[in-house]
Order: structure tokens, then C-alpha cells, then sequence
């Protein structure tokens, strides 16, 4: 029996915490579905989060993918170029400020992202390319679906703040309430 | 005969975007300008580009220029300035990444690819006219040579090669002879410095009478280096137009695009063109000063200063070009 105990102590070290709830919700705009909204809740982790996949803004026809890219503070974004033409990707005005310089097809570039903010990210050659980092320093943030849906996982229960920004508006502060089967929904009007 | 199918390979892009493509943009860039060589223009270029599910790209696009005043290259950076609306680059393509090999394909009609010949790296870049030895009437390498073909790039991202066999489809006043070419063109990078060599082999250049013998070919080397958003690139193109001539020149620009200069990026050119043809040589240098200002909303502006030699275009040794553009993409 006594195994029993310390295997479950063992799990809870090794999992470093308690298993969050998995919160789902949707963004909208004048009532109206919106996608690439970002969402984030300021809350502890519950538990040590394992690096993910590398974490990518490509340059693909002509476009940025995704139009809105959300990170974690600490994050390193690679930015490869999947175009025949070159790319010169840049963002100067608020959040990390960087410059890449021309690269080819098959290149890429990386940039730590080590503070929260936004970054407008463009490209030199092309102006119609314009795309969004926002860098958040919590382990709890989504961007909506096409649907105005998404998903936080992994937070735990309690009342916490949480903030909502979608392109070109107002970021949005409030507190949720979260437990089992909550949602939080998010509104601009 | 290609006109049409280049009119017709745009409406069926146009028309079967929507039904087969997974994501799809288009772009309208319209520009009004002035230069002090008399010269006034206007122009408009749309474009619709895409991908499949499979990741098949399609890339379409139409333009319209129109100028009126006297005979000058101002404004014709990367597009004609003649008054017809024609399409420009309408093309698919397919890139494939095995391992770490780069293998492409494009068919259709695209800009011819020698040297620093894309599009986006001409046009509203900060400089208002095309490099001399880029631009047709100098019996040069002309921006707006266009094939209807097929080109392959294969190779590793660091170092490949590209071939491109078609059909000249030139837009623009000097035209080639209608006939099978071809190019080659090599290119790799190292850090920042990225260097390319091409060779291209032609057909007669068709539009100056009967004195004109022989295919035309011209071979370039080209090098761009992108430090702290100072960009220096620069282009050696030699070769003959057609037979008993050569043509032979070059340019180097500096663009710099850094935060400190806010809106602002300059830029700056300096070239010379040598056209060896007996009684009817043109030796012509030029340079640059200038900047593309980003402006609100859609608008970007751009203006030149430039200093060329008597006799060339109007006659006028300094000239002031001045454009603005509005882009918007949906």
C-alpha cells in the first residue's frame, strides 16, 4: 500500500502539479464570429509544460501563416520562406523589433521573442504581407478559429484575469471564474 | 495567338479559384506619377494568387499603364507603360522539399528569370525607372521580358539551378522573335550574401528592321547583402542584343530600411550602360537619389532625384521623378 502512495507522490512530482480544466470559449465582434483573436489568463501553470513544436510564422504565397501568431515569453519563432521570391521580414514599431534581411526560398531565420508585447510583423518587398505576434507571459492563451472558437488548456480552477485582443482593436481585461465546465466568452461591440 | 491563351490561362485561374483553392488574395496597386522630363502616368496592376489543398500555387496578373508626355524610361521600373491592358505573370506552380532538396515548377507565363527579375524587387521598391540596362530601348535586358514556358529549379536552398525553356512573350516596345529560348541561372547564398549567375539565349530581336542577324544572348552576374536593413545589390549584365553589337552594363543600389528612419527608406543607384554599335553607340550613365515613403493608409509615395548625361531620354541632365501609389490587398 505504501508503494501506492509514494507512486502517486512520484506522479504529481514528475507531472509537476495538478491537471488544469480545459476551457473552451469563442470571440466575437458586433455579435458576429471572429477568428484570430488572441485570449490569455493570467494564472500558475499547473503544471511543467515540455517544449512543443517549433513554433512557426512561414512566408508561404505571398502570405504570412498565420495571419496572427501567439507565443509564450521566451519563445524563439523561426520564420522560414517557402516562396520563389525573397522575403524581407521586419517589425519596428512596438513589441520585438527586428529587421531579417532578404532571404531565398528554403531559407530561415529565428527570432527569441523575450518580453510580452505586440509585434507587427511585415515584409519589405511585399506591403500586402502584414502579420501579428503577440507575445504573452502566462502558459494559458488561444487564438479563435474561424469560428470565434478556442480552447485554453490546462488552467486551473479559480478567478483569474484574463485579457482578449484582436487585430486593429481594444484589448479587452476581465476576470474569469474558472471551473469545470466554464466557458469564457469574449465580446467586442 | 499567346496573348489569348495568357487572357484565357487568367480568366480560368480567375474562375477556378474559388471553386479548387484554399486560400486566395488579390491585389490592386494604382499609381499616379510625374517626372520633370514631361512626362505624366498612370497605372493599375491587379492580382489574384492562391494555393490548393495540395498546395498547387496559381498566380495571376493583369496591368495597365498609360503615360503621356515625351519619350522617357521614368516609371518603367517593372511594368509598360503603353496604354493596353494586357496580363502580365500568370503562372502554377509546385515546389517540393525532399529532405533537404529544393525542387520547383512553374508553367506559364512569368517574367524571364535572369538575375534580380522578380516583380516585388523592381516595382515600388524606392526607385521609379528600371536600371538602363534593364530597360528594352537601351538594347538591353528589358524588366518586362516575359516567357510563356516552364521552369524547374532544383538544387539544395543554399545553391541550385534554374532552367527555364518558353516563348517570348515580351511586353514593352522591343520585342523578341517569337521562338523557343532558354535561360540558366545559378544561385546560393551564404549568411547574408547571396550571388546568382544566368546566361539567357534567344531568338532575333524582331522590332528593328532588317539589319538585325544573329540570336541574341546575354550573361549576368548578380549579388545581393542585407546587413542592419542596408540592403546593397547590384547586377553585371554583357552580352549582344543580336549580332555585330554588345551591350554591356550594370548597376549597383543601396536601400536602406531601418527603424531609425521611420517612414522613410532611402535609396540610391548607380549604373552605366554601353552600347557598342558603331555611329549608333549609346554610352549612358546615371545616378540616383531617392526614397520610398511609407505614407497613411494605402498610400506609399515614392521620388527620385536623378543626375544623367545629356542626350539621354529628354536631354535634361537632372530630373525630379515623383509617384504615388495605393495598395490594397483583400
Amino acid at each position: 500500500m505504501g508503494y501506492v502512495w509514494v507512486g502517486l507522490l512520484a506522479l504529481v512530482l514528475v507531472g509537476g502539479g495538478s491537471p488544469g480544466i480545459e476551457v473552451r470559449g469563442s470571440a466575437t465582434f458586433k455579435d458576429r464570429p471572429l477568428a484570430d483573436a488572441v485570449v490569455w489568463v493570467d494564472a500558475p501553470e499547473t503544471r511543467q509544460e515540455s517544449p512543443g513544436p517549433e513554433i512557426i510564422l512561414d512566408q508561404r504565397n505571398l502570405s504570412f501563416a498565420p495571419h496572427v501568431l501567439a507565443v509564450r515569453v521566451g519563445t524563439t519563432v523561426s520564420f522560414p520562406n517557402h516562396d520563389r521570391v525573397f522575403h524581407d521580414v521586419f517589425s519596428f514599431r512596438d513589441g520585438k523589433r527586428f529587421e531579417l534581411g532578404l532571404y531565398p526560398v528554403g531559407a530561415i531565420k529565428h527570432v527569441p521573442f523575450d518580453r510580452p508585447g505586440l509585434s507587427r510583423v511585415f515584409c519589405n518587398i511585399h506591403p500586402g504581407m502584414a502579420a501579428y505576434i503577440i507575445v504573452v507571459d502566462t502558459a494559458h492563451f488561444a487564438v479563435s478559429d474561424r469560428e470565434g472558437n478556442f480552447l485554453l488548456p490546462n488552467v486551473p480552477a479559480g478567478t483569474h484575469p484574463y485579457h482578449a485582443w484582436r487585430p486593429g482593436g481594444p484589448i479587452l481585461n476581465g476576470s474569469a471564474d474558472i471551473r469545470t465546465g466554464s466557458r469564457l466568452d469574449v465580446q467586442w461591440r | 495567338m499567346a496573348l489569348k491563351a495568357a487572357a484565357a490561362a487568367l480568366v480560368m485561374a480567375l474562375a477556378a479559384a474559388p471553386c479548387t483553392a484554399q486560400s486566395i488574395t488579390a491585389e490592386v496597386d494604382v499609381t499616379g506619377g510625374v517626372s520633370t522630363e514631361n512626362v505624366r502616368a498612370a497605372s493599375t496592376q491587379a492580382r489574384v494568387f492562391g494555393a490548393s489543398a495540395s498546395d498547387w500555387r496559381f498566380f495571376a496578373e493583369a496591368t495597365w499603364g498609360g503615360v503621356d508626355g515625351q519619350e522617357s524610361d521614368a516609371f518603367g521600373a517593372a511594368y509598360p507603360y503603353d496604354g493596353r491592358i494586357r496580363p502580365m505573370e500568370v503562372y502554377a506552380e509546385k515546389m517540393f522539399r525532399p529532405r533537404t532538396y529544393l525542387l520547383g515548377f512553374r508553367a506559364g507565363r512569368y517574367r524571364t528569370p535572369f538575375g534580380i527579375s522578380s516583380r516585388g524587387e523592381y516595382g515600388y521598391t524606392g526607385f521609379v525607372r528600371a536600371p538602363l540596362i534593364r530597360y528594352g530601348e537601351h538594347f538591353a535586358l528589358s524588366n518586362t521580358w516575359l516567357e510563356d514556358g516552364l521552369d524547374v529549379a532544383a538544387g539544395w536552398p543554399r545553391l541550385y539551378v534554374e532552367t527555364s525553356l518558353g516563348v517570348p512573350q515580351d511586353e514593352g516596345e522591343l520585342l523578341r522573335r517569337r521562338g523557343l529560348d532558354g535561360s540558366v541561372r545559378i544561385q546560393g547564398y551564404y549568411k547574408s550574401l547571396i550571388v546568382g549567375a544566368s546566361r539567357l539565349y534567344t531568338g532575333r530581336d524582331r522590332a528593328l528592321g532588317d539589319y538585325v542577324q544573329g540570336r541574341a544572348l546575354f550573361n549576368g552576374v548578380d549579388a545581393r547583402f542585407t546587413t542592419g536593413g542596408v540592403q546593397v545589390r547590384g547586377e553585371w549584365i554583357f552580352g549582344r542584343p543580336f549580332d555585330g553589337v554588345t551591350t554591356t552594363g550594370g548597376y549597383l543600389d543601396l536601400l536602406v530600411h531601418r527603424r531609425a528612419l521611420g517612414i522613410v527608406t532611402p535609396v540610391a543607384r548607380f549604373e552605366r550602360l554601353d552600347y557598342a554599335a558603331g555611329r549608333y553607340s549609346l554610352f549612358l550613365h546615371r545616378v540616383t537619389a531617392g526614397a520610398r515613403v511609407q505614407m497613411p493608409g494605402c498610400f506609399t509615395g515614392q521620388i527620385n532625384v536623378i543626375h544623367q548625361p545629356a542626350g539621354l531620354a529628354a536631354g535634361r541632365r537632372n530630373v525630379m521623378d515623383a509617384g504615388i501609389t495605393c495598395s490594397v490587398r483583400r
